[in-house]
This record gives C-alpha cells, sequence and structure tokens, in this order.
C-alpha cells in the first residue's frame, strides 16, 4: 500500500509514511471487506460513515505536520483507523464520536491493539475537549457546513486544522485552516495532482 | 375462452383495474426510489416497465396457442402473482435497495449485483401485469377498441388517481393498494367453482394482507442526510408530510446545529436546531434557533451591509424559512416569500412559534406556495433585494445531481429576476465553494451573461465574497457606489472574508483569508465578466462553465465528453467521482437496455424468421421503430415541459403519461372508423410530424405565455396543447397493424417487438439528447422519427 499508492504520489513525509506502514489497517474495517482493506478506496463502516482511503489519511497526516510532542485532537473517530495513525506520531490522540456504537466499537478496537495513546470519548464534537485543550492539531473528519467556534478556541496559536470536505465516497477536497496571531486562514488542498490552469489571457 | 365465461362487464373492469394499477405502480416506484436513493432512479423504473411490456409481447408471439389454451387458468394466476409480486417487493427488496451504495458501483460487483436483482424484480412485477393485458387483447380481439379504451381510461385514472393518493398515504403504504387493484382484477377473471385460481386468490390476499399490515417503516440508503441525521443520538422523526412532490419528514435531534457561511470569527455558541426537514430524505433546510446573531455573521449577510433595512423583500424557494427570518431580523419592511413546498415551510413557520410571531409580524411577511418560475411570470411588484437559494451541496455530490433539472438557475430565469428589481434592487446567490470550481464559476457566467444581454456592462454591477465553504454574489441593477464598495470592503475586514469581486477590488485582496486549491480561481472568474475573457476560459476549462437554458436546465452537469481525457490527466485515477455519477447511471442503463430489449424481446423472435424473410416486410422496421422512438420522446419533452409549466415532477409525469395514453387511445380507437382516404399508415406519421415540427415552434411560446394563469386554466392549456398531437400518435399503430393483418402473425409479432425494444431504449436516449443537445433536438428527433415511419410506409405504399 505504502510503496504503490502513497510514494511517488505527493506523501513523502517519512513519518508518515512509516505510520501509516505500522497500522494494521484491515483491523479497522468490518470483516467481511478485510481483502479490500489496502485498496486505495473508501471503505464503509456502517452509520453512513467510511474508513477514509488511505492516501486521503497519509494526505491529511503529512497536511498537519504532526510531531512527537504534539496533542492532536479528532472529530469523528469512525472506525479509529485515523487516531490509530496519529498515535504512532503525536505524544497523545485525543478522539471524540457522536455516534455511540461507533464510539464503542473503535474504543475496543483501539484498546485491543494496544494504543494507549488514545483517548476516546462518546460525544458531540462541537464542544472539542476542554479538559484536553488547547490542541497543536485538530482533524475534523466529520465534516459539517461550519467550524465550531469551540474548536477554533482550543486550537494553539500556529495550530493547524485538517478537514476533508465531500461525499462519504468521494473527499473533494481538504481545508486546511491555520490560526496565528488571532488571524485565521484556510486553504483548500486538492488531494490530486491537479495542474493548475493556466490563465485565460 | 369466450365472452359467457367473463361477462364482458367484468373483463372491461378487470383490464381498467389493471391498467390503473400497473400505471399507479410505475409512479409510486419513481418516488420510492427517489426516497431510499436518488430521483435518477425513475430513468430506470420507466424503462423497466416497457421492458416488461416488451418481454411480454415477445412471450405472446412465441406461445400464443399454448397460453390461450390455458387461459382460464392463466389470467387469474397471473393477475394474483403481478398483484402479490408487487404487495411484497419493497418489504423483500428494501434491505437490497437500502444496502446499495451508489458510490461503489464501479468497483463491487455486489452492489451491481444488488441494482440487477431489484430490476430483475421491477421486471417480473410489469411481465406479469404485461401479459394478461396482451392476453385480453388477444382473447378478445374483436371487442379490441372498447377493450382498449378500458386499458387507457384505466391508465389514465390510475396516473391521476395515484397522485391524489400520494397525498394522504406514506410512499410505502401505496404499492398495497395498487397490488389490491390488480388482485381484484385478478377476481374478476376467476372462475367460479375452479378450486387452484380459488386457492390462489386466498392465499395471495392473505400475502397481499400480511404484507400491506407488516410493511416495514422505510429506512433510505444510510449516505443520505436523513439516515446521517438520524443517527445521532436522541434524534427523532416528529412528523412525516406524505405528498406527491415527495414525502417531508421533520426531525429533531439534540445535536444538531446548522450555520452555513459562519464566519471563523464568530466565537459565540452555536444553538443547537429547533428541527430539521428533509424532502426524500434529502437536506431541505433547518429551524434555527436564535438565528439572527448566527445569520449577521454570514457570508449570506452581505447584501444587507449594502442596502440597510429593505423596503421590499422577495425570497425564491423559501426552504425552511432561512432567509425569511433573516430578512425580518434585519428589519424588512414587507418579505414575500415563495416555496413550492408548501407543508415543509407551514411546519418550520409552526415550529418558529412565537419566537419569531412578532417580526413576522412587523415585516408583514405574505407566502406564496407555488414554483418560483411560475411567481416570477404572475408576479408584477419590484424588489429591493431578491434571494435564491445556495447554489450546490456542501462538500460535492460527485455528480449525484447531473440530472435534476434546476429550472430557477437558468438564464431565463435569472432574466425574470433581473426585471422584478428595484432601481437600486440587489439579487444574492450564493454557492458552495468546489473543487475544481465548477458551481460558483458557471453561476458567474449567468450572471454575467444575463446583465450583458439587457445591455449592462456586469463588471460594474457584481460583487462576490467568500468564507471558508462558500461564495456569496450579489447583483445590483445599478452600478456599485464608491461608497457600496467600500461597504463591502468593511464587511470582509470584520468578518475575514475576502472580497472576490467588487468592482476596483485590487488583485492581492482577494485571496487574504480563504485561498483556493486553485490559485487562478479569483481570476478566472473576474475574467467571466469581461466577453473576450469569459469565451476563453469556456474553450479552455477542463469543464462546461457555460450557463444553462430552459431547454438544457441541467446546471449540475459539467461533464464535456472531450474533457474526458484531459480531466483523467489532470487528476489520474481520482477523475473518477468527477465522471458525474447520475449521468453515468443514465448511460449504463441506457447501454444495459439496448441489451435488455434486444435478448428479452428482439432474440427471442428470430425463431420466427426475421424481417425480410419469411413474408416479413422490411419496412416494418423503420415504421415501428420510429413509432416508438418518436412517442417516448415525444413524452419525455412533454413531461419536461410540465415539470416548467405545473412546477412539480411527478404532477408532470402523471398528466403527461395519463392524458397521452388517453388520447391516443381515442386515436387508436377512432383509426379504425376513418374514411379510407385518411386511414393510410403513412398519411398518420407525416401528419404527426408537421404536428411536432409545429410544436418545435410553439410549444414553448404558447406555455410561457400562460405560465401564468390560475391552475384550472392552466390544466386546460395543457390538454388543448396535447390533445391533437397524442389522439393521432394513436393512428400508425394500430393503422400499420392493419396493414400486416391479413399476413402471418409473425409479422404482428415483430412490429410490436420493434416498438417496444425501441421504446425501452429511448427513455434513456432522450435523457443523454436532453442533456447533449436539449429539449428542442429530442423534438424534433421525435418528428424526424415520425418523419422515418411515414416515409417507409410511404414506401410500402409505393411497393404494394
Amino acid at each position: 500500500m505504502v510503496e504503490l499508492q502513497l510514494k511517488g504520489r505527493d506523501i513523502d513525509d517519512p513519518s508518515a509514511l512509516r505510520a501509516m506502514a505500522t497500522v494494521p489497517r484491515h483491523r479497522f474495517v468490518p470483516e467481511r471487506l478485510q481483502s479490500q482493506a489496502y485498496l486505495d478506496f473508501p471503505l464503509p463502516i456502517g452509520f453512513g460513515q467510511t474508513i477514509s482511503q488511505p492516501y486521503i489519511v497519509a494526505y491529511m497526516t503529512q497536511a498537519i505536520h504532526p510531531e512527537p510532542h504534539h496533542r492532536v485532537l479528532e472529530i469523528g473517530t469512525g472506525s479509529g483507523y485515523q487516531a490509530a495513525v496519529l498515535a504512532e506520531l503525536v505524544e497523545q490522540v485525543f478522539t471524540i464520536e457522536i455516534v455511540p456504537e461507533l464510539a464503542e466499537s473503535a474504543g475496543r478496537r483501539l484498546r485491543g491493539l494496544g494504543y494507549d495513546k488514545v483517548v476516546t470519548r462518546e460525544g458531540d464534537g462541537y464542544h472539542g475537549w476542554p479538559d484536553a485543550a488547547p490542541f497543536d492539531a485538530i482533524v475534523v473528519t466529520a465534516a459539517a457546513e461550519f467550524i465550531p467556534p469551540p474548536l477554533l478556541q482550543q486550537l494553539k496559536d500556529g495550530g493547524r486544522m485538517i478537514i476533508p470536505v465531500g461525499s462519504p465516497f468521494h473527499v473533494q477536497h481538504l481545508t486546511l485552516v491555520e490560526k496565528k496571531e488571532g488571524r485565521i486562514t484556510t486553504r483548500l488542498l486538492l488531494p490530486v495532482r491537479f495542474v493548475p490552469l493556466r490563465r485565460a489571457k | 375462452m369466450n365472452s359467457q365465461e367473463h361477462p364482458l362487464l367484468r373483463l372491461h373492469l378487470a383490464l381498467f383495474l389493471l391498467s390503473a394499477g400497473l400505471i399507479g405502480f410505475q409512479l409510486e416506484q419513481m418516488q420510492l426510489l427517489a426516497l431510499l436513493q436518488w430521483h435518477h432512479f425513475a430513468y430506470l423504473v420507466i424503462s423497466v416497465a416497457l421492458l416488461g411490456f416488451g418481454a411480454a409481447g415477445t412471450c405472446l408471439a412465441l406461445f400464443r396457442e399454448a397460453l390461450l389454451r390455458h387461459l382460464p387458468l392463466l389470467l387469474p394466476l397471473l393477475l394474483y402473482g403481478c398483484a402479490l409480486t408487487m404487495a411484497i417487493a419493497l418489504p423483500v427488496l428494501q434491505g437490497t435497495v437500502q444496502n446499495f451504495d451508489i458510490g461503489l458501483l464501479l468497483v463491487d460487483p455486489l452492489q451491481a449485483g444488488m441494482l440487477l436483482l431489484a430490476q430483475a424484480v421491477c421486471l417480473l412485477i410489469f411481465f406479469l401485469g404485461a401479459l394478461p393485458l396482451g392476453l385480453l387483447f388477444v382473447s378478445h380481439s374483436s371487442r379490441i377498441g372498447s377493450l382498449y379504451c378500458a386499458n387507457l381510461v384505466g391508465s389514465g385514472v390510475g396516473a391521476i388517481g395515484t397522485v391524489v393518493l400520494m397525498y394522504f398515504l406514506l410512499p410505502q403504504q401505496l404499492p398495497g393498494l395498487t397490488a389490491l387493484l390488480c388482485w381484484l382484477a385478478g377476481l374478476l377473471v376467476t372462475p367460479a367453482r375452479r378450486f387452484w385460481p380459488l386457492l390462489a386468490a386466498a392465499l395471495s390476499l392473505s400475502l397481499i394482507a400480511a404484507a400491506v399490515t407488516h410493511s416495514p417503516a422505510l429506512k433510505p440508503s444510510q449516505y443520505k442526510a436523513i439516515s446521517r441525521t438520524l443517527d445521532l443520538p436522541g434524534a427523532r422523526i416528529v412528523q412525516n408530510q406524505p405528498g406527491p412532490q415527495g414525502l417531508i419528514q421533520m426531525v429533531t435531534a439534540p445535536n444538531l446545529r446548522y450555520a452555513p457561511g459562519l464566519s471563523l470569527t464568530y466565537s459565540e455558541e452555536v444553538p443547537e436546531t429547533r428541527s430539521a426537514l428533509f424532502l426524500n430524505g434529502d437536506w431541505f433546510g433547518a429551524v434555527l434557533k436564535n438565528g439572527g446573531p448566527l445569520l449577521d455573521a454570514s457570508v449570506s449577510a452581505l447584501p444587507y451591509t449594502i442596502i440597510g433595512k429593505p423596503a421590499r423583500v422577495l425570497i425564491l424557494e423559501a426552504g425552511a424559512g432561512t432567509d425569511v427570518i433573516q430578512a425580518v431580523h434585519r428589519g424588512a419592511a414587507r418579505v414575500t416569500a415563495v416555496e413550492q413546498q408548501r407543508k415543509a415551510l407551514e411546519l418550520a413557520m409552526a415550529d418558529y412559534g412565537q419566537e419569531v410571531a412578532g417580526p413576522l409580524a412587523r415585516s408583514s411577511v405574505r407566502f406564496a406556495y407555488l414554483s418560483p418560475r411560475t411567481w416570477l411570470a404572475l408576479d408584477r411588484e419590484l424588489y429591493d433585494l431578491i434571494t435564491l437559494p445556495v447554489v450546490g451541496t456542501f462538500g460535492g455530490s460527485a455528480g449525484l445531481f447531473a440530472m435534476q433539472e434546476q429550472y430557477l438557475l437558468t438564464r431565463e430565469s435569472f432574466a425574470a429576476i433581473w426585471d422584478h428589481l428595484s432601481p437600486d434592487g440587489l439579487l444574492r446567490v450564493s454557492s458552495w465553494l468546489d473543487s475544481p470550481a465548477r458551481n460558483p464559476l458557471r453561476l458567474a457566467a449567468t450572471l454575467a451573461e444575463t446583465l450583458a444581454a439587457v445591455g449592462v456592462d456586469p463588471a460594474g454591477h457584481v460583487a462576490a465574497v467568500q468564507g471558508w465553504d462558500m461564495i456569496t454574489f450579489v447583483v445590483k441593477r445599478s452600478p456599485f457606489t464608491p461608497a457600496e464598495i467600500e461597504q463591502i470592503r468593511a464587511f470582509c475586514k470584520q468578518l475575514q472574508f475576502d472580497p472576490v469581486l467588487p468592482p476596483g477590488v485590487q488583485p492581492e485582496e482577494r485571496q487574504r483569508y480563504h485561498f483556493s486549491a486553485d490559485h487562478a480561481f479569483p481570476e478566472h472568474l473576474a475574467g467571466l465578466f469581461s466577453e473576450r475573457q469569459r469565451q476563453r476560459l469556456y474553450q479552455r476549462y477542463p469543464f462546461n462553465l457555460q450557463p444553462v437554458s430552459d431547454n438544457r436546465p441541467f446546471f449540475s452537469q459539467f461533464l464535456r465528453w472531450r474533457d474526458i481525457p484531459r480531466i483523467f490527466r489532470l487528476m489520474g485515477e481520482r477523475a473518477l467521482p468527477f465522471l458525474e455519477l447520475g449521468y453515468v447511471l443514465v448511460l449504463l442503463s441506457f447501454g444495459q437496455m439496448i441489451a435488455a430489449a434486444g435478448l428479452l424481446i428482439l432474440v427471442p423472435l428470430l425463431r420466427l424468421g426475421l424481417p425480410g424473410e419469411k413474408g416479413v416486410p422490411r419496412w416494418i422496421i423503420p415504421y415501428f421503430s420510429g413509432l416508438g422512438l418518436g412517442y417516448m420522446f415525444f413524452e419525455i419533452v412533454m413531461i419536461h415541459e410540465l415539470v416548467l409549466y405545473f412546477g412539480h415532477p411527478i404532477i408532470a409525469a402523471a398528466a403527461v403519461i395519463g392524458s397521452l395514453l388517453f388520447f391516443s387511445g381515442l386515436g387508436s380507437l377512432s383509426s379504425a372508423r376513418l374514411p379510407a382516404l385518411f386511414s393510410g399508415h403513412a398519411l398518420a406519421a407525416a401528419l404527426i410530424t408537421v404536428l411536432l415540427l409545429l410544436y418545435n415552434f410553439l410549444l414553448q411560446p404558447l406555455l410561457q405565455q400562460t405560465i401564468a394563469l390560475p391552475d384550472a386554466w392552466k390544466t386546460l392549456v395543457f390538454l388543448a396543447l396535447i390533445a391533437p398531437p397524442a389522439f393521432v400518435m394513436g393512428m400508425p399503430f394500430p393503422l400499420g397493424l392493419a396493414r400486416l393483418a391479413e399476413s402471418n402473425k409473425s409479422q404482428a409479432a415483430w412490429a410490436w417487438g420493434i416498438n417496444g425494444s425501441v421504446s425501452v431504449v429511448s427513455t434513456g436516449l432522450a435523457a443523454i439528447i436532453a442533456v447533449e443537445l436539449g429539449y428542442s433536438a429530442a423534438l424534433l428527433l421525435a418528428a424526424a422519427a415520425y418523419g422515418l415511419a411515414a416515409a417507409s410506409g410511404y414506401a410500402d405504399g409505393k411497393t404494394a
């Protein structure tokens, strides 16, 4: 997966590649789809949610510039895969899932695989995790039409937030939010080798 | 079987009930699939229904003697079978339809299997219903006129009756009712004192009753907005309002918040919504709690910073009333809210209750429950602000809505809106941002061309402001003043939005806070307001950005065939989602229907010999395929015209299908009684050609002139328009068959088969033609198809 789908595209952060190679992705997908776990395609995990394709997980991981001392908040645990990948790279991952069934199964799975750095919680991601704030990075895997103000407040100055935007089977673009000296900027990132169009002169 | 066995009245009644049941079931399936999945499955339902009819015709041609021999037993059994499968299809198939993942269709064979299974069951139902129809016609050929009449009147009543019932019954309750109609038809033809048919009647009735009483609650696809909302803890449906335009559902969920276009500087609590409304499982709107401050901090507030307190505001497609709340919150003196979905808006306003009762009364809000285009046609008032709903879908839809007709976003619509602006009036329309940009660019192109068409330089009249996920355009009837441009700049500075388009904005101002993936996006946007650059961008952009018209109202369809290799070059393997699933599905089903029509209708007929052999004349191929294609194309074009005219897709479909069948039936009946001079099969087809060519020029202007009339008058206009061609269209088929009457049965079988197969593929083909060339081209092709039929009929006459 790493050799074929990530290297050679624009995933070049060695630590992100290492994390992707370490986490057993097949343990995070439903049993009947395990044979397809390492294909570069999102897979359904129930409740209208998907486990993102490996490339998007790697892209998001790389986009937040994870450091070993970082504390990262994830909104939308889903299967727990993104949290596991992050746990390979940072000090601690806090992850919140609103669908009780998903929160319960992801928590069990992460504990079973020994991801002690991941703290899971069932609840509404809108409020973030005030007790553990501030965060060096926030990953919002369940995007809404607005960015909850508490999340922006819990993001450290200089911190990065990444939000995939799109339908379940097609991440159309990623929004990278950066907070610097009270100024919040966003940048749309297109997870394809898209050559910007030449100007229409 | 003879008439003594089944008294004629009972036969006619059975035929009437069966026809009503079959057409009703077709409409119900279209609505059910729109709810469980998405609306483009409607094409599949029509094609599969026609395929069932075609396959039944072929079966009848091949096994006529055997079938007729066992008719007394077969007829009721087929009808009970049809009724039973209708009733149990939903409970049995719901799991399949619900779990079908359209996003996985191209990579998971299981998905294709699920789709095929659902189609096969649907095909079986229509086959079981169509075969008795054919058998009744064949076995009582001396009564064909009145039986045909019962068939067509039944279809018409079934279509209209189903639409009426849709107001009162939930979508899952309707198939049970139509199944009962078919069951009653079976009972009417069940011979007395025959054990097996009576046992079948009792058994099927008990199973139908069980299916109806135990019909499961509908569960739309897990990817539909309502399913995802209902997954939230504590979420529940508090209202279900059925209607022909779809099922409206109100959901309350403790954790649901909604604030589209909200500034990232907003630091207050975003309150939970009171409720959310869904139409056919798709997001319709939210009922906000204390929404005023939220809306002040969103890109949608832009026009209010320019205009202050508008005197008159027109809100087109008011949805769940968010724009109404914003207008009254900003002190509008008079607000007109136009919304077709009356029940949804009423539910939303009732839920707002006392919170907005005062402001609503102060602002003198009036509601108009009709389509926005109809309102624009009949209203003569001028407005200081006109608002449109947000264009596109948050996060994109992977082309799911490529085949959706969006008449509010056409050139003609924007021209009408422009005419309703007061001298300094503003139009506001927002779009979700997508990547690569398509919706905002097409919207900008539409605004630019609308203004250019009325002789206004668009550059001085359009401003746009961009947030992190949404862009809002404001069009001003008079040019923006320098003071207004400064107001826009101040609005952007305060809320950290980017002013992308005010006249005079500097390039460095355009992307201060929010940066696009394509750095050239702001330049492209600005370039669209210069004629020369606009044309160049149309040519060079890898998606079609040209504005859409009423003739091709597919705003969300951006794909051009010639760009496909380029898109793959630009995006590599991730280009697939940009191929627009809605359109891809129509193309796939078109290919599938060609294969299915060939396999199920034409190949079996080879046993009877090919046209041109064994006395089967060659002219029947162009003649009967021309009739099939022309008829279906005319039907699809008329449904399209009526969607705009009446504003309701299902009502349009029911009105067209019902009236077309009814008048064609009268035409068929009359064809046998016409004087010899008028009864030539070529002449009838030629007459239709002329009529359709005439309609190509007259139809749209006539409908546009009368769109503002009351519904009753509009219905009369519609009937007066559809009756003449529909009446004549009923003639060429029986006249062509009569021409073959004296020869062997293979000829008639081939005629039915060719006509049936072409009809099956014409539904998809008409949709493809509409997207690629427009509906007027489809009407011209219908005329050409009848022209072909006329020419081949004429050639036949010469050789005879």
